[in-house]
């Protein structure tokens, strides 16, 4: 099935109009939408049709539409393996009604998944295209640790932090929705095109530009208040003070979802937007994937995701607990020494220290592996 | 007038360039003319090639000479050309009726007596002729050891210019050389690590390096074996391909270094002290002729930096652009162009300059800004390459004295050329050869690890907070699970990949 299942009969005709809509009409225009809500989408077109309707539906949106080609619309998407969903369609997410008459006419959506199922549990990561290397790791590991929860991690494909969601949310073999500003058929950035031919594959590539139409500046803004209007909660990883990133944020608040943000180093262009969103109240602030679940569901233990310093001796294997007991009270022990000290076998010291060091129990120095007493392990500098 | 066209070949850095020797005898005063940007020793070929014609009984003619050597922008270095010279002037003066050279590349200097001498760059010359497609090289006599093993063209040995002569004039050329005269003894390494007493972990991590190409960093007290370690690694590595061996054959002969004839499949190893100057280790340029550099010399094989952070800040600097791109960039006055440079580095250090920082470090006396400047030293670019971090302990008595019977360096190589197929294998179409190259972000996207690995990796990820540290956890992983034959990591795998990271010890 490449279109969406439509109502019997009557939508039919609504559903064009509304296709022909969203070919004409620029995204967020609150003007026609409201016109829309109040005369419905048939009408709308017919007045658009017949001219003369007032400033706002002149000439111009005559000429695009006529121009538009939206009666093969739904074919030249059936033919990309694409599909559109309008706002009358089962598949039509209804958390787009928040967005009033800023809500989009019709979305164009490759991927096989369903796309009002996959949103119903998703959470958006955004954040700035110049991360830092903090930033694409929390932005990776986090939207691994959600989408193994099976929340669907909704970003907008940019490079830096919305790139890392998206693949750290394919790593952990999650589903992963990329909101784009231009149509599902011009990946852009061009430089992401085989990670959006893998969402498109894994997950969905989503657009409320129709096909062939190539990014602007302004759909950019526009594609931010989707991103915020299509989840439950947007997360900011790293932005900066004014940026594109803080449109999601802002419209997240409009709608009233919840905004979240990571803190980063108080001395962190790169964290600035998030640090003032979290002083003025306006995010909550969270430092693990657990914490997003925890505000998301209420049910949900608000245990960390992140590892404790050290972790738990209960979470060693019995061969790492083994290793851990043949260790010298003082001092250090080489990994020769482990071997016939523990009885284990060599590979598995290897593996056992490994796993030892990184848990935080033991660390090593020149002598050799020597356990870690009650301070913290050394910060790597 | 008559004109006589032949091939030679000039060295331009540590490859041969095929040159067009064009002489041309015409009516006028006997002179002899070389243009075509030759350098003294090019121009100095006419009176030997000169003197050798009369040697050999032939005549040189009593006209005017021109000799033009083309491409003409290429400067022509080196004593090489006097063969083509000497056949071009026979050849336009019509003493060798019915030789055809077309296809025939000459490499070799003449003595005045018409003998040909031992001229550098004989196999980079022969595999330029090659790669060119000239089915026929000839070379002095006394190159014969270094050209022993090219296949794809004919070699031709001549003692002398009397001999050229009569092989073009189609007489047999007599002695030829075959590689089975050099047949090599593979099995023996004079260094093995049968001979290595405990350092079990070490030995680990060596094979660990030798199968992903990972490059090694080590860090220990003077005198714990960290040298012996490294110069065994060589041993662990597999064979060359033949055509890696030759170039690496070509680069030693350029450079006038003779490697024992049985390690002519063995990766080399170069092992530059710490006191060497920049020249002496990325290479250097005098007039117009290469001196390659230990980096060059290391290509396709080892380069062993022990002490490194005392190793001159320059030199540490050049060694980042080979090891991002393989090659070394020369710009000098006289030539400019770029040397291959694509070696697995391996370096040692002490924890700190005194060398005593080892557990409490009690009888170390290193200031703290003495501590910050070693480590400081190894630090960035350089160790961010790096992804086996081996802290070498000293061996105890009783590991020393233990006579439990060690596996030798055989042996290891066996599993590493299995575990180097299988990373081959998986790596098939991709610009990478060895998991050490892979980007670790391709690595993620192509083949993510299952849940368990990848859970113990982003645990130690986030206690760690080390960025990089991740990157090279995972591009071990993928070697350990190629050494043990798994087709993808397996939760041991990035556990023993963790024991790997250098701990506290290296930044």
């Amino acid at each position: 099935m490449t279109t969406s299942e439509v109502h019997p009969r009557a939508d039919a005709d609504a559903r064009m109009a509304l296709i022909e809509l969203a070919h004409c009409v620029e995204p967020a225009d609150a003007v026609v939408g409201r016109l829309v809500q109040r005369a419905g989408p048939l009408e709308v077109v017919d007045r658009i049709r017949r001219g003369g309707a007032g400033k706002r539906l002149g000439e111009g949106l005559r000429a695009r539409l006529a121009d538009s080609g939206a009666p093969s619309a739904e074919a030249r998407a059936t033919a990309i393996g694409a599909r559109i969903v309008t706002r009358v369609d089962r598949e039509w997410p209804r958390q787009l009604h928040d967005l009033g008459a800023a809500a989009p006419f019709a979305i164009w959506v490759l991927g096989a998944a369903d796309l009002r199922l996959t949103l119903l549990r998703s959470v958006a990561m955004v954040g700035a295209r110049a991360c830092t290397g903090y930033g694409e790791l929390i932005a990776r590991t986090w939207s691994a640790a959600l989408a193994e929860c099976s929340w669907t991690v909704v970003s907008g494909g940019a490079f830096g932090i919305d790139a890392a969601a998206h693949r750290g949310a394919l790593a952990a073999d999650g589903v992963t929705a990329c909101i784009l500003a231009g149509g599902v058929d011009m990946p852009y950035p061009r430089a992401h095109e085989a990670l959006l031919a893998r969402i498109a594959d894994e997950g969905l590539l989503v657009s409320e530009s129709p096909l062939g139409i190539e990014v602007r500046r302004q759909r950019f803004l526009s594609r931010n208040r989707l991103i915020a209007a299509l989840t439950r909660a947007t997360v900011v990883v790293e932005a900066a003070e004014r940026s594109g990133t803080m449109a999601t944020a802002r419209a997240a608040t409009e709608m009233a979802r919840p905004l979240m943000a990571v803190p980063g180093p108080v001395t962190s262009p790169a964290s600035a937007g998030c640090h003032r969103m979290i002083g003025e109240g306006e995010a909550a602030l969270v430092t693990s994937a657990d914490d997003i679940m925890g505000l998301l569901d209420l049910g949900r233990s608000q245990a960390s995701t992140n590892p404790a310093p050290r972790a738990n001796r209960d979470a060693l294997s019995s061969a790492e607990r083994r290793l851990l007991d043949a260790f010298p009270a003082r001092g250090a022990a080489t990994a020769e020494r482990l071997v016939s000290s523990s009885g284990l076998p060599a590979s598995a010291v290897w593996a056992g220290v490994g796993v030892l060091a990184s848990a935080g129990w033991i660390t090593e120095d020149p002598a050799g592996w020597r356990l870690v007493r009650d301070r913290p392990p050394p910060q790597p500098s | 007038m008559a004109l006589a066209q032949v091939h030679g070949v000039v060295l331009s850095g540590v490859q041969g360039a095929l040159v067009r020797v064009e002489v041309e005898v015409a009516s006028g005063l006997p002179s002899v003319g070389v243009v075509g940007l030759p350098d003294a020793s090019v121009s100095e070929s006419r009176w030997r090639a000169r003197s050798a014609i009369g040697a050999i009984g032939a005549a040189w003619p009593n006209q005017r000479v021109t000799i033009n050597l083309s491409p003409a922008e290429v400067r022509k270095i080196g004593a090489g050309l006097d063969l083509p010279i000497a056949v071009g002037v026979l050849l336009a003066h019509g003493q060798l009726p019915g030789a055809d050279v077309s296809g025939t590349a000459f490499i070799g200097e003449l003595g005045l007596d018409g003998r040909l001498r031992r001229t550098r760059g004989a196999l980079a010359g022969a595999l330029a002729a090659r790669a060119m497609g000239l089915s026929r090289v000839v070379v002095p006599t006394e190159c014969a050891g270094e050209v022993a093993r090219v296949s794809g063209v004919g070699v031709v040995l001549a003692r002398d210019l009397a001999q050229v002569v009569s092989v073009l004039l189609g007489a047999d050329p007599g002695d030829q050389p075959s590689a089975a005269a050099l047949e090599e003894d593979r099995g023996s390494d004079p260094v093995d690590l049968a001979d290595v007493r405990g350092h079990d972990h070490a030995r680990f991590a060596l094979e660990v390096a030798a199968a992903g190409g990972h490059h090694v960093a080590m860090v220990g007290p003077p005198g714990v074996g960290k040298t012996m370690l490294a110069e065994r690694l060589p041993g662990l590595l597999p064979d060359l391909d033949d055509d890696d061996a030759l170039d690496v054959a070509a680069i030693h002969a350029v450079a006038g270094v003779r490697r024992p004839p049985n390690a002519f499949h063995r990766p080399p190893f170069e092992a530059p002290h710490h006191s060497a100057s920049a020249a002496s280790v990325l290479g250097s340029v005098h007039g117009s002729r290469v001196a390659p550099g230990a980096v060059t010399l290391a290509h396709r094989g080892l380069l062993f930096l022990d002490e490194a952070p005392e190793f001159a800040r320059p030199v540490l600097e050049g060694l980042r652009q080979p090891l991002e791109s393989g090659r070394l960039r020369l710009s000098r006055s006289g030539w400019s162009g770029s040397l291959p440079a694509r070696f697995q580095l391996v370096v040692a250090a002490n924890p700190c300059p005194c060398g005593l920082r080892i557990g409490a470090g009690r009888g170390c006396s290193c200031p703290p800004a003495a501590l910050r400047r070693y480590s400081a030293r190894l630090s960035g670019p350089l160790l961010d390459r790096i992804d086996v971090r081996l802290v070498v302990t000293r061996p105890t008595g009783a590991e020393l004295a233990s006579t439990r019977e060690q596996e030798s360096s055989v042996a290891v190589r066996e599993r590493v050329r299995a575990a180097r197929e299988r990373s081959r294998r998986r790596l098939d179409g991709l610009p990478w050869q060895a998991n050490a190259e892979v980007p670790a972000g391709e690595l993620r996207r192509r083949w993510p690890l299952p849940g368990p690995p990848a859970a113990l990796l982003r645990d130690a990820e986030l206690r760690g907070g080390n960025l990089r540290g991740p990157d090279r956890v995972l591009r071990m992983s993928w070697t350990l699970a190629d050494l043990a034959g798994r087709a993808a990591p397996d939760r041991e795998d990035v556990a023993r990949a963790l024991s790997l990271r250098g701990g506290a010890v290296l930044p």
